[in-house]
């Protein structure tokens, strides 16, 4: 039964190393080649609306609470990205940031309503004083492999 | 063999075997349960600092980090920077992160700090190696049913299943079933 019970042991060790993630590796392996700048994408966004992309940057921001996202600088200033995982399916780890990453993933926008009390000129959205509430598109890249050096 | 002795044997040994396990389940499980009122994975601390503001943007990358490097009094290495938008500097150290804005003369200084064992058994309980480690989740799994199933009948008897036994049973069915009819919609 010892025997029996060591080898048991034994196996499992030996696969878990065996089948261990490389811990810098998120996700699917990455198979897009070339990579795209994200200034170049963020300029023509149409262009690139729902097409799978490779990007590289330096990773500003990680979600705090469970790793589903993370912020990764462009190659031009004030200029960012944020790469959003399914949550629980990729975790990017905090001490991520700082480090240069190459994301594969599908670039998609999404429609964010925003409240602004300062009226754009001719425009009229209720009384004086009140709010306008301005439908802006945010860019994204839906995650689906990604490498991080660190 | 007669079915009882396998019974015993076999909530013994299971029992035996998933020790480990659902110790990291259920540290895992209270953490995550939790997550709304505090992180289970870090410990951030951030702290704000003053310093003497610039009275103008200043429009150079190395310039700006120049400024704050020399307003910080910083020693450590700088790994990284950007600037998020033209009054701001985000530096990464070693093991802090520092964001800046320049004009406003304000920093907020970020240290992240791993949280053992929660970290760990989070890992594990929220299956982020995937891979084997699936497998292996999944056996647990079957593994506590095959130990609640084993556990009715343990006992013979007045302790057992068919003497107060069941009466507690009922109590831990209820339970669920009473949340479902008030939460479930």
């Amino acid at each position: 039964m010892k025997k029996y019970l060591f080898s048991f042991i034994i196996t499992v060790l030996i696969s878990t190393v065996l089948f261990a993630g490389e811990g810098k590796k998120f996700g699917k392996e990455i198979s897009t080649k070339e990579s795209t700048q994200i200034s170049e994408i963020l300029n023509q966004p149409d262009e690139f609306l729902g097409k799978t992309v490779l990007i590289e940057g330096t990773v500003l921001n990680v979600c705090k609470m469970r790793g589903c996202w993370m912020e990764i600088a462009s190659d031009k200033e004030f200029e960012s990205i944020v790469v959003k995982v399914e949550d629980g399916e990729i975790v990017f780890p905090m001490e991520a940031k700082g480090n240069k990453a190459s994301v594969e993933g599908v670039f998609y926008a999404v429609e964010v309503e925003e409240e602004n009390h300062e009226h754009k000129e001719g425009e009229t959205c209720g009384e004086e004083g009140e709010s306008c509430i301005h439908k802006t598109k945010k860019y994204l890249i839906k995650g689906l492999g990604a490498e991080i050096q660190m | 063999m007669k079915w009882r002795k396998l019974n015993k044997i076999l909530h013994r040994d299971i029992g035996y075997a998933l020790v480990a396990l659902t110790i990291i389940y259920s540290i895992s499980g209270i953490a995550v349960n939790h997550i709304n009122d505090w992180n289970p994975n870090y410990i951030i601390r951030k702290d704000t600092i003053t310093f003497t503001p610039h009275k103008e943007f200043i429009p150079n990358k190395e310039k700006a980090i120049n400024y704050l490097v020399s307003q910080l009094d910083l020693g450590e290495k700088i790994r990284e920077s950007f600037r998020p938008d033209s009054a701001s500097v985000q530096l990464f150290l070693e093991d802090q992160t520092i964001v800046a804005n320049l004009v406003q003369g304000r920093a907020i200084i970020e240290s992240v700090e791993s949280r053992s064992v929660f970290r760990e058994t989070n890992f594990l309980h929220l299956n982020a190696p995937k891979k084997l480690w699936t497998y292996i989740a999944d056996i647990f799994a079957f593994g506590l049913i095959v130990l609640a199933i084993t556990g009715l009948f343990m006992l013979k008897g007045k302790q057992g299943f068919g003497g107060r036994g069941k009466w507690f049973v009922l109590g831990g069915i209820l339970i669920p079933i009473i949340f479902l009819l008030l939460y479930f919609q």
